[in-house]
């Protein structure tokens, strides 16, 4: 069951090829997921690549009138959005889906069908973005949608809507792939691979799934709250009733921030495969790598306010994160010298998979020297919105990420669809590429240090500038000629590209112990463990590698469990992200209605006590499983879901009792805090309700009769974590008014 | 007095250690210094009413370095002493310790809490042993000295990256409030010493620019403190590589694993 063998088999009839067409769109096998991953992020690449085009076009020449500012402003957002949502994200999370369950040696992710549903999340968020285009118009306030341009106010048409859901759509699956991934790394790992054994490119994902977890529910706190303000008519983020503008800023970049290390990191751990498999080294200091990671994941939720130098957070806050940020600059740098070490002395095989990630190199340290420049206030105060910042992300994501995944492209490819892509094809488009890439984006730097802003549908005519940006736009066309001619080397090597074995290059990772591609189930047999470098020493045995830590024991949670901690996390994030809203906003007393005026506290108190007792209850329901008497833990489970009827119950009449007094979201600060933090905890404890009873059914078809469902432990965790959040949101909103 | 305590506490530990010097040696060492600058130096001065920002530096010192420091110079668990013996019986959970560090945090910034610690004698006392005690509860199981009851290092690092975001949290509200919302007392400090002309012209630290200072300090280098705790937590995981026989013991191979089957050290 490969796709490779649709291409070349000449002979398979042509139902067949229906038949096996159509099993793409129900498949949960991760490398088919992986495939479809990679598929759609290029037609995406193209869409994102053809709305640069057109920019690019429309800043050829000074006072160009080719498009709109309207059109421009549309096209800047859709590309960016497009570029980081749709196309760098997905593709880094289908490499990682095709080949961690590999390196690993696992037969599959550990949530199949959960990873089947983050990939059609996907595609369905990325079509839900651009039928805006069809719905009144795309977007318009840029990929990171700053209050108050994205208010309806001065966004009237509903592309900031669309671009609102299709995140929340896209995020939960990101988020969802993101837990498929940690637990598939914790739990599915082959006897012998222990943690301080994994392949490097495993490490960064691991990482990264972890900093997703942690980001994603920062922009959805973000989102949500801009969409009830659209919505609703609320005012989070609109100065007129006491709302902050800069709130939003601050929200976006602590997703923002993490955000762009989520776009790296994958690439960095594709590069530390490339790199010593072509220099027939294994990597020069894998713990520096390995902790390095780390260090940079926690790090980049401590500088988010460096991209809000020019906000006004004063001086004392600049300074700290001038600090913090040039300190995160250190695990990066540390990594660049690991990979340059890992070449020196050894036998470097220049293949276009060597070729990208030496470009990676080059291109992402000028990337990374730009951007630690921003790190000195006084220069990003001058350098800000302007060319330089694009001519810097571009540089780190372009000449980083994308040649990073054209590095894994050219490595993995063999193993993907058992053909080796054409070398000299290769090696005509990486030279394509690297020029078209450095000669669009280096003269940008120029530009913004003559000053000529970013996010403008056109500039004057002043010296230089049109030289410039011609040269820019003929070296973008450049570059979308090289994605052409990728693409057409794809195409060209599944039909005629010399086959490959199992292992073509050599390598000494698990995924190169099987065939190109893989049978459905992974291995045959999963090679022993005894190093970071398997194959090779199954095939070196008097000569392992220096550090192999063996490991008396490993750390190997059980699935279940850990991906209900980890989702909880992840939620816990958001409710953090709400509860810091509402303590913000109502520091200082609001005008118009505030607790002490209109919560009865004596009322939600029996309500509250009626939820933590249900924390109780579920906790007897899940001993009396663990005692394997059914009829009491069928018990006690009703009692749970009863008390917890009770408490929305409760919930819902102190609502209409507010309604009924005209206090609604949009009344006041505190009014939008109150119903945004007490809202989403009862929509927590509704969906928490319904998977109770999903359970009780269960239980009551008798499918618990052998005790052996983890499911209600399972979910009890999650109830408890709801009751756990009502704790601090009762303290905080309702407690004052008690004492 | 505080000046008294080091240097008994020294005298004390040097007599025990009976001269010889150690790697641990230099934890205590520093960590009685550290105690020194916090509580009887200028610092002191400045905490004592007039800087909000000093008051946070002693904080910090108090609950995130000296008890850690501590902790790393007490010796290895010896079963066969009474008190190794009452240790190994009382276990520690990790969420208890965690909330101790977080807790120890958050209440000394209440407000009537607050003052209660800068205006009062009693209420300084308490302070200080307080984010002692705590702190050494905290770190416990990070550097206690019960090596085989620390976390796992991974789990530490979600330890110490979880207290971190408690931390940044405070520290945000702290920089963003409006002035004297937190501690009113250092608005219109007592000007005891005739500081408050230094501070307040020549320094140009206002009442705002002091809060800010301090949310800050809770804020950043708080978290570098947590952060140096992990890299210390990673450096330590990938130093210890035993070179003890392999656990795999199949010599070829095992076969392909099913989706959920863990053959070693599965915690269920």
């Amino acid at each position: 069951m490969n796709g490779a063998a649709i291409l070349t088999d000449q002979s398979v009839p042509a139902d067949f090829i229906k038949r096996r067409a159509l099993s793409w769109a129900s498949t949960v096998d991760h490398k088919r997921i992986g495939v479809l991953y990679l598929v759609t992020t290029f037609g995406f690449f193209l869409i994102g690549g053809v709305e640069a085009l057109v920019m690019r076009l429309q800043l050829a020449v000074p006072q160009n009138h080719l498009l709109s500012p309207d059109v421009y402003n549309q096209l800047f957002t859709m590309h960016g959005t497009t570029m980081i949502f749709l196309v760098v994200m997905p593709a880094l999370i289908g490499f990682a889906n095709y080949f961690v369950p590999l390196m690993i040696g696992a037969r599959d992710m550990a949530f199949p069908r959960l990873n089947a549903m983050s990939y059609w999340f996907f595609i369905f968020g990325g079509l839900l973005l651009h039928f805006s285009i069809l719905a009144g118009g795309a977007p318009a306030a840029g990929w990171f949608s700053y209050a108050p341009l994205s208010e309806t106010p001065y966004s009237s048409s509903a592309g900031v809507d669309y671009w609102i859901m299709a995140l929340l759509i896209m995020g939960v699956g990101s988020v969802a792939g993101s837990i498929n991934m940690i637990v598939t790394i914790l739990a599915l790992r082959a006897p012998g691979m222990t943690l301080r054994r994994v392949p490097l490119f495993v490490w960064m994902v691991f990482i990264n799934s972890i900093l997703i977890i942690l980001a994603i529910p920062a922009l959805n706190a973000a989102i949500v709250m801009l969409f009830i303000d659209r919505l609703l008519q609320a005012h989070f983020f609109m100065a007129s009733q006491g709302g902050s503008p800069i709130l939003w800023q601050h929200y976006f970049w602590t997703f923002g921030h993490p955000e762009v290390y989520i776009m790296v990191l994958p690439a960095f751990g594709m590069i530390s495969e490339v790199i010593p498999v072509f220099s027939r080294k294994p990597i020069f200091g894998y713990p520096f790598v390995a902790a390095s990671t780390v260090a940079i994941a926690l790090l980049s939720f401590g500088v988010w306010a460096h991209h809000m130098f020019t906000v006004g957070l004063g001086h004392t806050s600049d300074l700290f994160f001038a600090a913090s940020s040039m300190a995160i600059a250190v695990p990066t740098g540390i990594k660049i010298f690991n990979w340059i070490f890992t070449m020196w002395g050894g036998s470097i095989r220049f293949t276009t998979s060597m070729l990208f990630a030496i470009a990676f190199l080059l291109q992402f340290v000028v990337g990374g020297l730009s951007g630690i420049t921003f790190a000195v206030a006084p220069i990003d105060w001058q350098m800000t919105d302007t060319a330089y910042v694009v001519a810097h992300f571009h540089y780190v994501l372009f000449g980083g990420t994308l040649f990073g995944m054209m590095a894994g492209l050219y490595y993995w490819f063999p193993k993907l669809s058992g053909r080796m892509l054409s070398e000299k094809i290769g090696r005509a488009q990486f030279w394509m590429m690297v020029l078209g890439f450095n000669m669009t984006f280096f003269v940008q730097h120029f530009l913004g240090f003559m000053g000529m802003p970013r996010r403008v549908f056109t500039y004057p005519d002043l010296p230089g500038w049109g030289l410039f940006n011609m040269i820019s736009t003929v070296g973008a066309f450049i570059l979308g000629f090289s994605v052409l001619m990728l693409g057409w080397n794809i195409l060209w090597s599944l039909r005629r590209g010399e086959t490959a074995g199992d292992n073509p290059w050599n390598a000494w990772t698990l995924e190169w112990a099987t065939t190109s591609p893989p049978p459905e189930h992974n291995f045959e047999r999963v090679p022993p463990v005894r190093g970071r470098r398997p194959l090779w020493d199954l095939t070196h045995p008097d000569q392992p590698d220096e550090e192999s830590p063996a490991a008396k024991t490993d750390f190997c949670p059980e699935k279940n469990r850990t991906s209900m901690v980890v989702f909880l996390v992840s939620e816990g994030f958001f409710f953090l992200m709400l509860i810091f809203a509402f303590i913000y906003y109502n520091y200082t007393p609001v005008p118009g209605p505030t607790a002490a005026s209109t919560l009865n506290a004596q009322k939600t108190l029996v309500f509250t006590i009626c939820l933590l007792a249900s924390s109780f209850t579920v906790w007897r329901s899940e001993v009396a499983f663990r005692n394997k008497r059914h009829s009491a833990m069928v018990g006690w489970l009703v009692v749970t879901i009863l008390l917890g009827l009770v408490f929305i119950i409760g919930q819902a009449t102190e609502y209409l009792s507010l309604f009924h007094r005209g206090i609604t979201i949009q009344t006041n600060l505190f009014a939008t805090t109150f119903f945004t933090l007490t809202g989403f905890h009862g929509l927590h404890v509704c969906v928490g309700l319904l998977a109770l009873l999903i359970v009780l059914v269960l239980m009551l078809l008798g499918d618990f009769r052998n005790f052996r469902p983890r499911a209600l432990e399972t979910i009890s965790l999650y109830w408890h974590f709801v009751d756990g959040v009502w704790v601090v949101v009762f303290s905080l909103v309702y407690l004052k008014l008690l004492l | 007095m505080v000046i008294g305590l080091c240097l008994v506490a020294l005298a004390a530990y040097v007599k025990a250690t009976k001269f010889r010097l150690t790697g641990r040696s230099v934890y205590f060492i520093a960590a009685v210094m550290l105690i020194f600058l916090t509580l009887s130096s200028p610092v002191n001065t400045l905490a004592a009413g007039y800087l909000f920002s000093a008051h946070m530096l002693q904080h910090l010192l108090l609950l995130l370095v000296i008890p850690p420091l501590l902790l790393l110079s007490l010796p290895e668990c010896n079963p066969r002493h009474l008190i190794g013996r009452t240790m190994d019986r009382f276990r520690l959970h990790p969420v208890a310790a965690w909330l101790a560090g977080l807790c120890a945090m958050w209440i000394w910034h209440e407000r009537t809490l607050c003052e209660a610690a800068t205006t009062t004698q009693a209420g300084r006392v308490i302070q200080i042993i307080s984010l002692l005690g705590l702190g050494a509860i905290f770190w416990w199981p990070i550097v206690g000295p019960q090596k085989d009851r620390r976390l796992f290092p991974l789990l530490g690092v979600v330890y110490l990256f979880s207290a971190c975001v408690g931390c940044t949290i405070l520290g945000i509200l702290i920089t963003f409030a409006p002035v004297g919302v937190v501690c009113p007392v250092y608005l219109h400090p007592v000007d005891r010493l005739g500081l408050l002309p230094l501070i307040r012209d020549q320094w140009g630290i206002t009442p705002a620019k002091d809060q800010q200072i301090g949310g800050l300090m809770m804020w950043v280098p708080a978290c570098g403190i947590y952060i140096f705790g992990v890299i210390a937590l990673l450096a330590r995981w990938y130093r210890t590589a035993e070179k003890t026989s392999d656990v795999v013991t199949a010599e070829t191979g095992s076969p392909a694993p099913a989706l959920s089957h863990r053959s070693i050290g599965e915690k269920a």
